[in-house]
């Protein structure tokens, strides 16, 4: 039991080196502050988006478990997990090799029109409702990268009992959205947002090697765990 | 002075140039020293002394890019405010 919910909270972990919803959260508080926002409503907006971060996390982790539960019950096959090994493994290079543009600043590997869209509609936010929508939305975009970690949370998720399944995905939800918090706590306490940019753009590249070394890391442990463990156990070796 | 004579060519180059405008100018440094929590009133003035700076430095350019006076106007305030100087270069560059 603690074994799987150490594989869901290192999976977190990795979800939560990811940047993009922290970058509009950035966004979005610096124009809202620029804009003489009061402090509540500042707060309004930031937790609103928070909030939709958590939203649609929980949404895709527990569809991909119910996915691969109503697929194949409580028995994972091989398959499964040889695809999430060779998704978290491949996704660990690519995070390496591109996840940061080579430029100034933290711009993301996302299309530029993309983000501008996504930098233009964070700009122009000034109702919770559409911080909660701009939060559903940054988790979205960013699928690309967190589906590996999802994956394999999931896969566990589904061989756990339904109260375990409910700790193991508010575990998940939580750790994942610890920048976020982090992020959103030092805005709320009045930090400048000139210092929070600056720290993020300092230390991007540890931040990138992190997640890399995260998804390969735990790619090779499920490998190890699911796949060779037990194969050998299946021919009588272990 | 609220618009000068001048062309400024926009990003990219795909709009249509439009003339300098003062106030524009001014509203974008003003937001950007109000983001790191400046006074209304200091970043009323460092607005005003930024965009005073940057109409100097456009009397004798027939046609800038937006770029170009961003760029301007950025170093302009980081000898203000650095801090604020940072975001405003930096606020394209974030994700």
């Amino acid at each position: 039991m603690i074994h799987s919910l150490a594989i869901i909270a290192l999976a977190a972990l990795i979800h939560a080196s990811f940047q993009l919803s922290v970058s509009m959260l950035t966004l979005l508080s610096g124009h809202a502050i620029g804009n003489k926002t009061s402090q509540a409503k500042l707060l309004r907006l930031t937790n609103s988006f928070t909030f939709g971060v958590a939203v649609m996390t929980v949404l895709i982790l527990t569809f991909t478990a119910f996915i691969i539960g109503s697929s194949f019950g409580v028995q994972v096959p091989l398959l499964a997990w040889a695809i999430s090994c060779g998704l978290l493994i491949g996704l660990g290079v690519a995070v390496w090799a591109f996840y940061y543009r080579r430029e100034k600043g933290t711009s993301l590997w996302l299309p530029r029109g993309v983000a501008h869209y996504l930098s233009d509609r964070t700009k122009a936010t000034t109702s919770s409702a559409e911080a909660f929508s701009l939060g559903l939305t940054s988790v979205v975009g960013e699928l690309v990268f967190i589906i590996a970690p999802l994956l394999v949370s999931a896969l566990v998720l589904v061989t756990l009992s339904p109260e375990l399944q409910l700790v193991g995905i508010g575990i998940y939800t939580l750790i994942s959205l610890l920048s976020l918090l982090i992020v959103n706590g030092l805005i709320g306490s009045g930090h400048k947002l000139s210092r929070i940019q600056k720290w993020r753009e300092d230390n991007k590249h540890f931040l990138q090697f992190a997640a890399g070394c995260g998804l390969l890391i735990l790619g090779f442990y499920v490998y190890v765990n699911q796949i060779v463990a037990v194969s050998a156990h299946a021919v009588g070796v272990l | 002075m609220t618009d000068k004579a001048i062309d400024i060519v926009k990003r990219g180059g795909r709009r249509p140039s439009e003339s300098f405008s003062r106030p524009k100018l001014h509203a974008s440094i003003r937001a950007a020293c109000l983001s790191i929590r400046s006074p209304e009133g200091v970043a009323e003035s460092m607005a005003s002394d930024v965009c005073d700076a940057v109409i100097i430095w456009l009397e004798t350019k027939p046609e800038v890019t937006s770029s170009d006076v961003r760029r301007k106007a950025g170093d302009v305030l980081a000898s203000f405010h650095p801090e604020a100087a940072y975001l405003y270069k930096h606020h394209r560059v974030v994700m």
